[in-house]
């Protein structure tokens, strides 16, 4: 089904593969890169694939962008990590944000954005 | 000379014919004088009558001037041979028996309109009174209603709707008055009984009973699944929702316990052996199976700090 608002097709997934376990997500996406004509499988994104019981299928999602800008824009931040395209940013802890925020309170005026955070000794 | 006694004979009956002629044309002018003077009086007003009715008598009326006139040409001793008025005769003739079945179709409502103002009102009976009245549904609120009492057993009186301000309706949400419960013990044991009885009718024995010693023919459906549960109606439902949104739901401890079980019972041979409890007809005490309802022992251990989550229990 296409989506043109968000620029990207999107379906669900069913892949039987009897006797064998669950087939890797880059096997499913040069499969599906080799079905839809596409140059490099970075603007598919695949998520919820999940073995039924019995083994022998498989059900996911599949999402297939008409290109990287639109991926990058439409995509959640999880699932661009997921695929490599964006790396993930750590933020100071929630206790260090706190204490800064409580450093701050000391402060008056562009004198905040001077003070810095980490015990001083 | 046979010519002669012809004529003989016929004459007194033609002077009696040519009489009665008369006093019948001068009473027919007479009838269509008043008529005519009534009509130009206004006493027949057909604007608001059904057009075809009026199409009908302007056509017999154009027929009868046709006639007439055509009456008083031979009369006059003319031929009709290519007489104008033949083929207008002829066309408006055509044209009435085509409306002939018009005319039947409209019988009903003509008849049911001419009662209807013979009458003054619509009989009881009539099916034109349980027509959908789409101007009912329109709210009456700008006319006052009146408080509702609705006093039962010393339960607090119900409130009436307020009034509405003029034309802009403010949605007023519906307060919902709770009702007095009443049930007793044994109500409530009534009640439960005939859910049973409900139950027990519609359960597989007393099913196959009926088809055994009824009549009807026997009914072979393609059904979707014979052991369709509840959970795995829920679990249908699930798929459903999952695959249309593209999301995957999460699954609660208590759903997991729930499919599990659902999955015992039903890989079990249980069914085969296990008839429903149909004790509700027979009248006996039901027998629940102790392998269906284990009574669950609670081990009462007081955890600390369990007062935080004090709702929140897991089974």
């Amino acid at each position: 089904m296409s989506n043109p608002l968000l620029r990207r097709k999107q379906f669900a997934l069913e892949i039987l593969h009897p006797n064998i376990s669950t087939i890797p997500k880059k096997e499913v996406k040069a499969r599906l890169a080799k079905m839809y004509k596409l140059n490099n499988t970075n603007t598919i994104v695949l998520f919820g694939f999940k073995v039924l019981f019995g083994g022998g299928r498989t059900k996911g999602f599949g999402l297939i962008y008409n290109n990287v800008e639109a991926v990058k824009k439409f995509e959640k931040k999880y699932r661009l990590i997921r695929e490599g395209l964006i790396t993930k940013t750590t933020k100071p802890g929630r206790r260090a944000t706190k204490e800064l925020k409580n450093r701050r309170k000391k402060v008056r005026g562009t004198a905040k954005t001077k003070v810095s955070g980490g015990k001083k000794k | 000379m046979a010519a002669l006694e012809v004529l003989e004979s016929d004459l007194p009956s033609a002077v009696t014919l040519l009489k009665n002629l008369q006093e019948q044309v001068m009473a027919i002018t007479a009838q269509v004088q008043s008529l005519t003077q009534k009509v130009q009086a206004g006493a027949y007003p057909t604007e608001k009558g059904l057009s075809f009715l009026e199409v009908k008598d302007q056509l017999l009326l154009m027929y009868l001037m046709d006639l007439t006139h055509l009456i008083l040409d031979k009369a006059s001793g003319g031929s009709l041979q290519g007489h104008d008025g033949v083929l207008r005769l002829v066309e408006i003739r055509t044209v009435l028996e085509k409306l002939r079945p018009l005319d039947q179709k409209l019988k009903y409502q003509i008849d049911k309109l001419v009662k209807t103002a013979v009458t003054g009102s619509l009989s009881e009976n009539d099916p034109l009174r349980f027509k959908p009245h789409p101007s009912n549904m329109m709210s009456k609120l700008s006319s006052e209603d009146e408080e509702e009492d609705e006093v039962e057993d010393g339960q607090s009186e119900a409130s009436g709707k307020k009034s509405v301000k003029g034309v802009s309706k403010k949605y007023v949400p519906p307060r919902l008055v709770p009702v007095h419960y009443d049930e007793t013990e044994a109500e409530r044991e009534k009640k439960r009984l005939e859910r049973a009885k409900r139950r027990a009718l519609s359960s597989s024995v007393i099913r196959e009973l009926k088809e055994q010693y009824s009549d009807a023919p026997e009914e072979i459906r393609d059904a979707r699944h014979p052991h369709v549960t509840r959970q795995s109606q829920e679990d249908q439902h699930r798929i459903n929702y999952e695959e249309s949104m593209m999301v995957r739901l999460s699954v609660s401890k208590r759903e997991k316990g729930r499919r599990k079980r659902a999955d015992v019972m039903s890989s079990q041979l249980h069914s085969l052996t296990h008839f429903s409890d149909i004790s509700a007809l027979t009248g006996g005490t039901s027998h629940l199976d102790e392998d269906q309802n284990p009574i669950k022992k609670r081990k009462k251990i007081p955890k600390k700090g369990r007062k935080k989550k004090g709702f929140r229990r897991r089974r």
